[in-house]
């Protein structure tokens, strides 16, 4: 750590980086960032080491003892705490978004969303829906992933997107080709929508 | 129409007051607004799903029986909407859990989880805490490294999340409930009148809309 470097500024950049994100959206993972506080809290613990044993060395009890390495001790216990901080509040926020995306994209990310993703993170993904989908297992497969938003009308409009063909719908075959304006019922437009096949007309 | 069947239409309308959908509305009201995760309706939520089964059930019934489409189409309609309240409402609790996962565990809220959500909630907090560990914790100096303390030194666990009970919402109760204290002094009262619309900090509230006086809305 050089002489001029104001303790805690780099952790305070990271969470600045959180902060400056767009809601809901993911950066990429500052690994470099993230590594230089990592090491601050290193520096941090080996002055704060060095420091109790000079004190002891001098014969003073650390817990007592008032004079200006006790009060040095201090400010590196606290550095760390702070940084310590810093970096929880830096992957918790992520980790929330991430909760969020396995409601959303469900089991496998798109490519885009996972390199922004440090590898713990993209366990953290695979280990956080697969207990949400053991959860919906245990509901007697209750899709909690659909309807998301309050149903207004049981039938919408639609444009497909892509060749699905000749579809079979509540009781008559359709030709979902692409281009193509249908009115059709929600759950079973649902489904397509989700996997992009589709869009839904509003207005 | 409700004189012809034998009832009042006061009779009429409390007896949808306490229908399931009623109910299941009010418990997805609440749970909706209210900042901690609140009892779970057990025997509501069975009995809600029972009902959808049953409604899809009927729908598939009249369809084939060649019924008008508009009135099978009303019948699809009231069961979206059943269903989205029951998915939305089950969705709102594990939305919960996932936020104050560590907090729940740790407190008597973890009694108000219906058994899956347990379960769903220890497998989340095990995931959150072998990621923290990979990314933060297992890199800092020991005595540094636990997820629920900042540092060894701290007696408490003083690093967990937890919902703010501060926060406002809005209520109304169907009865009048008397005088609130809206801090722990009780130099603020409030006269809660029945049916009035109020927006009061969530914590003074709390016992009514634990024990179902006050709904959040």
């Amino acid at each position: 750590m050089e002489g001029t470097e104001i303790y805690g500024r780099r952790a305070c950049q990271l969470v600045k980086e959180l902060a400056c994100a767009e809601p809901g959206q993911l950066t990429r993972f500052n690994d470099d960032l993230f590594n230089q506080v990592i090491k601050e809290c290193t520096v941090h613990y080996s002055q704060f080491y060095e420091l109790t044993r000079k004190m002891q060395e001098e014969g003073l009890d650390v817990q007592s003892a008032r004079n200006a390495d006790h009060f040095g001790m201090l400010i590196h216990h606290l550095s760390l705490l702070r940084n310590k901080r810093c970096l929880m509040a830096y992957v918790h926020k992520r980790s929330e978004v991430i909760q969020n995306l396995s409601w959303k994209v469900g089991r496998v990310l798109p490519e885009e969303i996972e390199n922004k993703l440090s590898d713990p993170e993209k366990r953290y993904f695979k280990s956080h829906s697969s207990a949400l989908q053991s959860y919906m297992r245990g509901m007697d497969g209750l899709d909690l992933t659909v309807d998301m938003v309050p149903p207004k009308d049981p039938y919408i409009k639609v444009r497909v997107l892509d060749d699905i063909g000749v579809t079979a719908m509540g009781d008559r075959d359709t030709n979902l080709a692409r281009h193509s304006i249908h009115f059709l019922k929600r759950s079973d437009a649902e489904h397509y929508m989700f996997q992009g096949m589709m869009e839904e007309l509003l207005g | 129409m409700a004189n012809e069947s034998g009832f009042s239409m006061e009779e009429f309308e409390s007896l949808m007051a306490t229908s399931d959908v009623e109910l299941l509305k009010r418990a997805w009201r609440n749970e909706k607004s209210a900042p901690e995760i609140l009892q779970f309706q057990a025997s509501l939520v069975q009995r809600s799903r029972e009902q959808i089964q049953l409604m899809e059930g009927t729908i598939e019934e009249i369809t084939r029986n060649g019924f008008d489409p508009l009135i099978v189409s009303v019948y699809q309609m009231d069961m979206d909407r059943a269903q989205y309240m029951l998915r939305s409402y089950l969705r709102t609790r594990l939305q919960k859990i996932e936020k104050d996962m560590i907090h729940i565990s740790k407190t008597d809220l973890w009694n108000r989880l219906s058994k899956e959500e347990q379960s769903f909630s220890k497998r989340c907090y095990e995931n959150m805490k072998s990621y923290l560990d990979e990314s933060v914790l297992s890199k800092l100096p020991s005595g540094y490294q636990s997820d629920l303390k900042q540092s060894n030194a701290s007696e408490e666990d003083d690093m967990v999340p937890e919902s703010n009970l501060e926060t406002f919402v809005f209520c109304k109760s169907e009865s009048s409930i008397g005088a609130i204290p809206l801090d722990d002094s009780a130099d603020e009262i409030v006269d809660l009148v029945a049916g009035d619309l109020y927006v009061l900090r969530y914590k003074s509230i709390k016992p009514f809309v634990e024990n179902g006086k006050i709904d959040l809305v």
